[in-house]
């Protein structure tokens, strides 16, 4: 559901219609700086701002930016609790011995270490956040046009945009039938009903494929898909905020360095 | 008229499959709205597909402009360009991600340029009611801005038959009803309109001709009166005798006595029930029918009109119309059949406003210039400008 929710809030955001060239900028601009920034305050400023301008400015409820944040959270704490006990250097904090051939052992360098790459992955995923919840997929297919890519991968990345949604409902479509139908009650059960779930969809997608040509043929394809070149221009009042943020981080990063 | 689409001895079998068409011959004539009714299974898709060459008759020909449809790539893509067809899943046929690509798919690769590709997408979506849906996701709109987009992607190659399978399904009644008006619309702009229905309902006042299909044979081929008048027909198609026909039929049982003409609408049985209780006109005067186009320029404000009159009913026909009436914050009273009633209100005494648009006005006039002649009731119909000078004559006074 998270993937619709995202795309919903890229299509409803109020950065929609900002360039999305800018966006990339500030996006891709201060993820090259969470990690490249030697210090956790860089990135952690970065991530605090971003998610103030998605929240305030960008009016994102925030119970749902909890929940898209979800994922990463925990996938992070689970890797911190491992580098914690894998990094090593400084004074030992903690220790616990279960078995005479298991180490258990947190250092100060430990917590230092897996505190930056925690703050710069919180960096990191905020930037890409942001052009998540701001950018729809569908403005960045003009830019990969203009920065190059074949327009082959292009074309089919946006069949594949188009018709991701409809598979993506008629498999919950299936899945409520099957659940209806107490499907998933028992593992043995749920195995078979997953299985034919992905047996349908595999003919719906068959279905689907044929019914594309014969809708491609009906209008006359002829090796051409439009692209849609309505993309607002740069503005100056969005991109100087943009600048000075950026601007802003590298000054920071640079007194971190030389301080 | 003409014929623009025409079918010879055809005969269709899928691989390994049964006969699906068992030697189907008629015509279609420019300009005409023709419903193919027939239970599920009765070859209505498969026919349809082989109008723009989708599907190639196994025997027979198909003819478009008296020309037999030749199947190499060069002369189907001229065919399609002049035949659309409009899937019944509009899911399966709109094929971008976004609603402009979607609609500029068909101009591209006919090799439009960029300029004439922006010219047959705006048009096209003014059309059907979808302007400044250019961005949006086809997964973002409901079954009915779907339809549409699907119908403007064929629109916007300018074809000169429309076909459109099983048109309302997944429609809910309204939406139903908008499209039905759209197809009226482009129909009155000249397109031919070929639909396939199993809904009785739908093909029995809106089509000029029904062509009932079973098992892959024509089984009747009429006007929509005659199509469905015999029942033993209408039962073997799996089908019911239209509402209003059936009425008709049981009054004709019962010894009354029927006009030559089948009522197709609500007011052509109102017609044949007051000739039967023999009171032509009890009331003393009939209310006025008040045309406004909102393609052009009045002197008149609407909203000024609607609040210096008392008991007005608005209806609207068009899609501009309905987005006039939108903009103007009016409610609407009809938006389907929206002549008929404005005729039943104006038989009680009752004035109405039309909105419609310009290809739509003189519509208005020939319809209840036709219902006064058939009926001998006289209503007015006047344009909303000339309001102020009213002459309650008959009707067409500007033409």
């Amino acid at each position: 559901m998270i993937e619709t929710n995202l795309d919903y809030i890229a299509q409803q955001s109020v950065f929609r219609y900002i360039n999305p060239g800018t966006k990339l900028f500030l996006a891709v601009g201060s993820l090259i700086i969470c990690l490249i920034s030697p210090s956790p305050v860089v990135p952690l400023i970065s991530g605090i701002v971003l998610s103030l301008v998605l929240l305030i400015h960008g009016r994102l409820s925030p119970v749902l930016y909890g929940k898209v944040l979800l994922g990463p959270v925990i996938f992070v704490s689970l890797s911190i609790m491992v580098l914690l006990f894998m990094l090593g250097g400084g004074d030992v904090i903690w220790w616990f011995h279960p078995v005479p051939w298991i180490d258990l052992t947190i250092t100060t360098g430990a917590v230092r270490e897996s505190f930056l790459i925690l703050c710069r992955v919180f960096g990191c995923s905020i930037s890409l956040f942001f052009i998540a919840l701001t950018t729809p997929l569908t403005d960045l297919f003009n830019g990969m046009k203009r920065i190059g890519l074949p327009i082959e991968l292009i074309d089919m990345m946006m069949i594949v945009y188009r018709f991701i949604f409809i598979f993506y409902d008629q498999a919950v479509e299936i899945w409520q039938a099957q659940v209806m139908r107490l499907g998933y009650s028992r593992p043995g059960e749920a195995v078979r009903s997953f299985s034919m779930l992905c047996g349908m969809l595999f003919i719906t997608s068959w279905n689907a494929g044929e019914d594309l040509v014969s809708a491609m043929d009906c209008r006359c394809y002829n090796g051409v898909f439009p692209v849609l070149d309505l993309a607002e221009p740069v503005k100056i009042q969005s991109l100087i905020p943009v600048i000075l943020f950026l601007v802003g981080l590298i000054g920071m990063l640079i007194l971190i360095k030389l301080g | 008229m003409n014929i623009i689409l025409e079918a010879r001895d055809i005969r269709y079998k899928y691989p390994g499959d049964r006969e699906a068409i068992k030697g189907i011959s008629f015509h279609i004539r420019r300009g005409e709205k023709v419903a193919l009714v027939g239970p599920n299974g009765a070859g209505k898709s498969t026919l349809l597909q082989m109008f723009n060459g989708m599907i190639r008759p196994s025997s027979g020909i198909m003819l478009f402009d008296k020309e037999p449809i030749l199947y190499d790539t060069k002369s189907l893509r001229q065919v399609r360009k002049r035949v659309g067809y409009v899937l019944q899943n509009s899911d399966r046929q709109i094929i971008a991600p976004t609603v402009y690509q979607d609609v500029a798919f068909g101009p591209a690769n006919l090799g439009y340029d960029e300029k004439a590709i922006k010219n047959a997408v705006t048009l096209a979506l003014r059309h059907v009611g979808l302007e400044g849906f250019e961005r949006r996701p086809p997964h973002h709109l409901s079954g009915g801005e779907k339809k549409r987009v699907a119908i403007a992607g064929i629109l916007a190659m300018d074809p000169d038959v429309l076909i459109f399978d099983e048109p309302t399904s997944d429609l809910d009644p309204l939406g139903s009803e908008d499209l039905m008006e759209l197809l009226d619309e482009l129909n009155q702009e000249g397109k031919t309109i070929i639909i396939s229905t199993h809904d009785v309902e739908l093909a029995y006042p809106w089509a000029d001709r029904v062509i009932l299909l079973l098992d892959g044979r024509i089984l009747q081929e009429d006007v929509p009166d005659i199509a469905f008048k015999n029942p033993k027909n209408v039962r073997m198609a799996h089908l019911s005798v239209p509402v209003l026909l059936e009425l008709s039929q049981e009054l004709e049982k019962h010894g009354f006595v029927q006009p030559e003409r089948k009522p197709r609408s609500v007011l052509d049985m109102l017609e044949i029930i007051k000739n039967l209780v023999n009171q032509s006109c009890s009331q003393t005067g009939t209310g006025i029918i008040t045309v406004c186009n909102v393609d052009m320029e009045t002197d008149v404000s609407i909203v000024k009109y609607i609040e210096s009159q008392q008991y007005l009913s608005i209806g609207a026909m068009g899609t501009r119309a309905k987005q006039r009436a939108m903009q103007e914050k009016l409610t609407l009273d009809f938006t389907y059949g929206v002549i008929d009633k404005c005729i039943l209100r104006a038989l009680r005494g009752l004035d109405s406003l039309i909105l419609t648009t310009n290809g739509m006005v003189d519509r208005v006039f020939d319809r209840v210039s036709a219902y006064c002649n058939e009926s001998g009731n006289t209503i007015t119909v006047i344009p909303i400008n000339t309001r102020d000078q009213l002459i309650p004559s008959l009707i067409k006074e500007e033409n």
